[in-house]
């Protein structure tokens, strides 16, 4: 029964090892080049059992396979990703006026009393958590956000959107790099109703040629990094 | 006389194994719903591969440590993957 | 008995041309699994084959790998695509 493989079937399965490779090369969206090489994975152990090498084989399935494709999907997963800084009404004192407002009539003259004013805040904390987690698309961004969304899927990246209350907590996220971008309202007078802002270079060729125009504005900077991180320095030196 | 009995039930274990993974893993080229493709794709690649180990196991005993746990390796984690696969598929409306 | 490798080959390549050909990621998965578990028996039935014990015992633990691994990366795209 030992050494019956015939050359063909040696071959015919070899040659597995090639096809699923260029297969890995093919894809397009990350997430599938991962998937497809974790078949390539499972081929190149099988090729290697085959040659006799199980210690290769072994290996190839333990780190090739498994830890490779799951360290890669978390990295794939965490830095494809556009931030977009956008300005919204923060949602802590959103919370404490609606409850205000509710309960508005009966705790007029109650409010005075200092300890009524902690309980809907302690009270709402989980609202707050469940709030900024489940935050939805603010009303009047929302046909630059679908047009961006499509942007994001063709480029399988991630679109997160940061919050912030006004135009200087904006500026700030741009100099600190918090954000990739920025996308603002601008007044009814103008002809687009949204600019972007982007500060990576690449996202900016991309959205030049692929973000609806009709929509919305498209600018550029760069963010120098001395005159922002002057108040750091200082910062530091006095430590 | 027993010997070829046990060597004709193993060949019939691995080629009925061999006609579930056909039966199994043609309609993954369909365009059938996930679950579907699941639902077949357990069923072949779990029974299937158990009815060739089954093959195996009578035609080589001398492995059958390995073997044995071939099945149970199969039988277990097989089916826990098809529950995970389903799972994860599957979009929940909230949350 | 080596007549066995001709068809699972055969076999294996549905899934792989499948992996190719469909978009949808859950689709590659399940293409994946397939060919996860069609390999390890490829392996397990040369082990046997060959009366090679060290090969055999690679097959059942890529076997078991194989199944982890795939569980993993479903979570991770399921968090993903949230």
């Amino acid at each position: 029964m030992t050494n019956v493989m015939t050359d063909w079937d040696l071959a015919a399965i070899t040659a597995l090892l090639p096809i699923a490779a260029v297969m890995t090369i093919l894809q397009k969206n990350p997430y599938h080049a991962l998937v497809v090489r974790g078949i390539l994975g499972a081929i190149a152990a099988l090729v290697y059992a085959l040659l006799g090498a199980a210690d290769v084989a072994l290996t190839e399935a333990l780190v090739g396979t498994m830890l490779a494709i799951t360290l890669y999907a978390v990295a794939v997963r965490s830095s494809l990703v556009l931030k977009l800084g956008i300005i919204a009404p923060v949602n802590l004192p959103e919370i404490e006026l609606d409850n205000g407002a509710s309960n508005g009539q009966q705790d007029a003259q109650q409010n005075s009393n200092p300890e009524d004013l902690v309980h809907p805040v302690s009270k709402s904390l989980e609202e707050i958590f469940n709030l900024i987690h489940s935050f939805e698309d603010p009303q009047e961004l929302k046909p630059l956000l679908e047009d961006l969304r499509v942007f994001c899927d063709r480029h399988s990246l991630r679109l997160e959107l940061h919050p912030v209350p006004d135009r200087q907590a904006l500026d700030h996220a741009m100099e600190t790099k918090e954000v990739h971008g920025v996308a603002l309202v601008n007044g009814d007078s103008s002809a687009h109703p949204y600019s972007v802002t982007v500060r990576v270079e690449r996202l900016y060729e991309l959205m030049q040629t692929e973000l609806n125009p009709a929509i919305s504005t498209l600018s550029t900077t760069t963010i120098k990094p001395p005159p922002a991180e002057k108040p750091l320095v200082s910062d530091a030196s006095s430590r | 006389m027993i010997d070829q009995l046990i060597n004709i039930v193993s060949y019939g274990c691995i080629v009925v194994g061999l006609v579930f993974w056909l039966w199994g893993t043609w309609p993954l080229v369909g365009p059938r719903s996930v679950l579907y493709k699941l639902h077949t794709l357990s069923v072949a690649d779990t029974l299937g591969s158990v009815a060739i180990v089954v093959g195996l196991l009578l035609k080589i005993p001398s492995e059958w440590p390995l073997l044995i746990m071939a099945l149970i390796a199969l039988a277990i984690w097989n089916t826990i993957l098809g529950y995970v696969l389903a799972y994860c598929s599957t979009e929940e409306p909230n949350d | 008995m080596n007549w066995i490798l001709g068809p699972m080959l055969l076999i294996l390549l549905i899934p792989i041309y499948e992996s190719f050909q469909d978009e949808d990621i859950w689709q590659k998965m399940l293409a994946f699994a397939s060919v996860s578990t069609k390999t390890s028996i490829m392996i397990l039935v040369i082990s046997v084959l060959r009366d090679d014990w060290m090969i055999g015992v690679v097959g059942v633990l890529v076997l078991s790998v194989g199944n982890a691994s795939l569980m993993l990366l479903a979570q991770v795209l399921k968090r993903v695509n949230e």
